[in-house]
């Protein structure tokens, strides 16, 4: 009896820990989890919701929670990894004139927060 | 008088209740001063303590600047260029613009600076001026009112509230940092 709920309490943790962001969605590069520290490090969360992170609801840029579902960034670039990272590093060259400015994120800050979004 | 019953009752609830205390007070010191508290800006606070402080912040400011009134020449179109001279030298750098990045030590705050574009929706001109003059404690927003004149403070709520109409061209030819200048400019290592 005893052994069989900690089967079933390990079952339940590894089961938690799966639903977790660490784990990468499938064919997505760099580590979700630095991405998610590293997207507050440029307050991405300042204009943006972001899921899983506190913050104000704010709605000057879009909420971020459906990025994986996206078609289209921005309403203009197809949405893959290498475009949301193109992105992220310099919205101006991509849509000059957009309200999102270009926060000087590094590429691999870059692939690391594109990882988490997509991850979600 | 009370019957036997009740004074059992009523010294168990006190000693129970007093007990707690004592643990509660013991295990709050534990964590207190064996520095489990993660304080560092990388780690994010708990939703619910930034919820609570939220909405904690956000009654305090409109309790005190309630009796605040507005001055009549708030709309004045020469108050939008003079604030947005302060605002270039004194917000901007943490607050950003339409387009415009914050500096890097505005971006790496924690709670992060908010932007201002949609201030007008949640803030009225006479909580502008206070958060401006009073600041906002353990957030960052520092307190004006010993470094900006009251005509001076007004200039800024008018600016701020003339953003949410502006164009990241408008924001730049007013307030912004040259066009293609990167945040990092100048900073990065």
């Amino acid at each position: 009896m005893n052994r069989a709920r900690i089967v079933a309490m390990a079952g339940l943790a590894v089961l938690l820990a799966a639903c977790g962001p660490t784990r990468p969605a499938p064919g997505i590069q760099g580590d979700p989890e630095r991405g998610k520290v590293a997207l507050t490090q440029y307050a991405c969360h300042s204009c943006h919701i972001v899921p899983s992170i506190p913050g104000s609801k704010v709605y000057v840029g879009r909420p971020l929670d459906d990025m994986a579902e996206r078609r289209y960034i921005a309403g203009k670039l197809p949405n893959n990894q290498h475009n949301l990272a193109r992105w992220i590093m310099d919205p101006q060259a991509i849509d000059p004139g957009n309200a999102m400015p270009n926060m000087g994120v590094s590429e691999r800050d870059a692939i690391d927060i594109s990882a988490y979004l997509l991850s979600q | 008088m009370l019957s036997n019953r009740a004074r059992l009752v009523v010294k168990t609830v006190a000693l129970t209740l007093s007990g707690l205390g004592v643990a509660g007070a013991i295990g709050g010191l534990v964590v207190l001063r064996g520095g489990f508290y993660d304080i560092s800006a990388t780690e994010q606070h708990y939703p619910v303590i930034y919820t609570v402080l939220a909405q904690g912040m956000q009654a305090s400011v409109a309790h005190h600047a309630r009796a605040i009134v507005a001055p009549a020449d708030l709309g004045a179109p020469a108050r939008v260029p003079r604030g947005a001279v302060l605002y270039q030298a004194n917000c901007v750098q943490c607050h950003g613009g339409p387009g415009v990045a914050p500096s890097l030590h505005g971006m790496s705050m924690q709670p992060a600076p908010g932007p201002l574009v949609d201030a007008d929706t949640n803030w009225k001109a006479r909580e502008l001026y206070w958060i401006t003059r009073h600041g906002v404690k353990m957030s960052g927003m520092p307190a004006w009112e010993y470094h900006l004149s009251d005509d001076e403070l007004w200039d800024v709520v008018a600016f701020v509230s003339a953003m949410p109409g502006m164009t990241q061209d408008d924001f730049r030819r007013l307030a912004g940092r040259p066009a293609g200048q990167a945040a990092t400019a100048g900073e990065a290592p």
